[in-house]
């Protein structure tokens, strides 16, 4: 789908038609529920936060003005759903944080070695700090701007360079451990 | 390419940024997509007792209105003039016979004679 036909449909949804609305729904859909979970590290929170946030978006799409692109638009609308129910969920958060230890957290390598790819980026991930993840998902996976994540999290745009590099070195780190276990292989 | 790339660069990196899409997909998507679909038709069709409750706050609005108007209809009928009241002014006004409705309204409460 183009951004052409984007456009149109977001044009049409603002007008109030529902079937447009579904097929933006269905193009978003993966980017919300891994934004969601990047912020909240639970899979049925973050489906049940990706799903408030576009039950909230359809809600004000009378307020959503279509000469600007929508995917920020809907992205702001999911952030603040995902984090609305951290917040209100923060003690079943503050368990599986509890989980990784202190000096994990330092190496993340440490703590995913006998793990496949996927699931030592995801546990590399939930030993970075809650910003750290939150701005490389949205920055290297989804392509948003330091910009407008730093609009997203109402945070400086410095702050997100800087939280982009740290949460980057992390991460990086689990992908070469993974490269040379392959190369030795 | 992530071995090549600075930490510090402004772009984003392809290979993270595959590796943390696959990484973080979320499995059965047309299902979560069928539930927010389902979830919406919902709210668009707004349940009975939604409606009903919509209805209780017009209705208790008009009701209101309607006390109102009447309160204040009943104050300007007893703030007439000569201190009557309604149906004292109308007696009165039928038994002068001054005006021309008082002879229609008796002559209609007449008996009829042949």
């Amino acid at each position: 789908m183009t951004v052409v036909d984007e456009d149109a449909l977001a044009q049409r949804a603002s007008r109030g038609e529902a079937e447009a609305y579904g097929i933006l729904v269905e193009r978003h859909a993966p980017m919300a529920r891994r934004v969601a979970y990047a912020i909240l590290e639970d899979r049925e929170d973050a489906d049940d936060a990706a799903q408030d946030g576009f039950l909230s978006a359809w809600q004000a799409i009378g307020r959503y003005d279509p000469r600007k692109a929508f995917r920020p638009w809907l992205m702001q609308i999911v952030v603040n759903a995902a984090r609305d129910l951290r917040r209100r969920r923060r003690v079943r958060t503050a368990d599986s944080l509890d989980r990784v230890s202190p000096a994990s957290r330092d190496d993340p390598a440490r703590v995913v070695g006998d793990l496949d790819l996927g699931e030592r980026l995801r546990a590399a991930l939930a030993t970075l700090p809650e910003r750290q993840r939150i701005a490389v998902v949205m920055f290297d996976a989804e392509g948003f701007s330091q910009a407008e994540i730093a609009g997203f999290l109402g945070i400086p745009e410095g702050t997100v360079k800087s939280d982009v590099f740290h949460g980057r070195r992390a991460l990086r780190k689990v992908l070469e451990s993974v490269k040379e276990e392959w190369d030795d292989r | 390419m992530t071995d090549n790339m600075s930490p510090f660069s402004a772009d984003a990196d392809p290979i993270l940024g595959e590796a943390l899409r696959s990484a973080l997909a979320p499995p059965f998507d047309a299902a979560f997509v069928g539930r927010v679909m389902a979830r919406l038709a919902q709210r668009s069709s707004r349940s009975w007792d939604e409606e009903l409750a919509q209805w209780f706050w017009r209705g208790l609005v008009a009701a209101s209105v309607a006390v109102v108007l009447a309160g204040w209809g009943w104050t300007r009928v007893g703030a007439s003039p000569d201190g009557n009241d309604a149906s004292t002014t109308v007696a009165s006004e039928l038994l002068d016979g001054s005006l021309p409705v008082a002879d229609i309204v008796i002559a209609s409460m007449s008996p009829s004679t042949p």
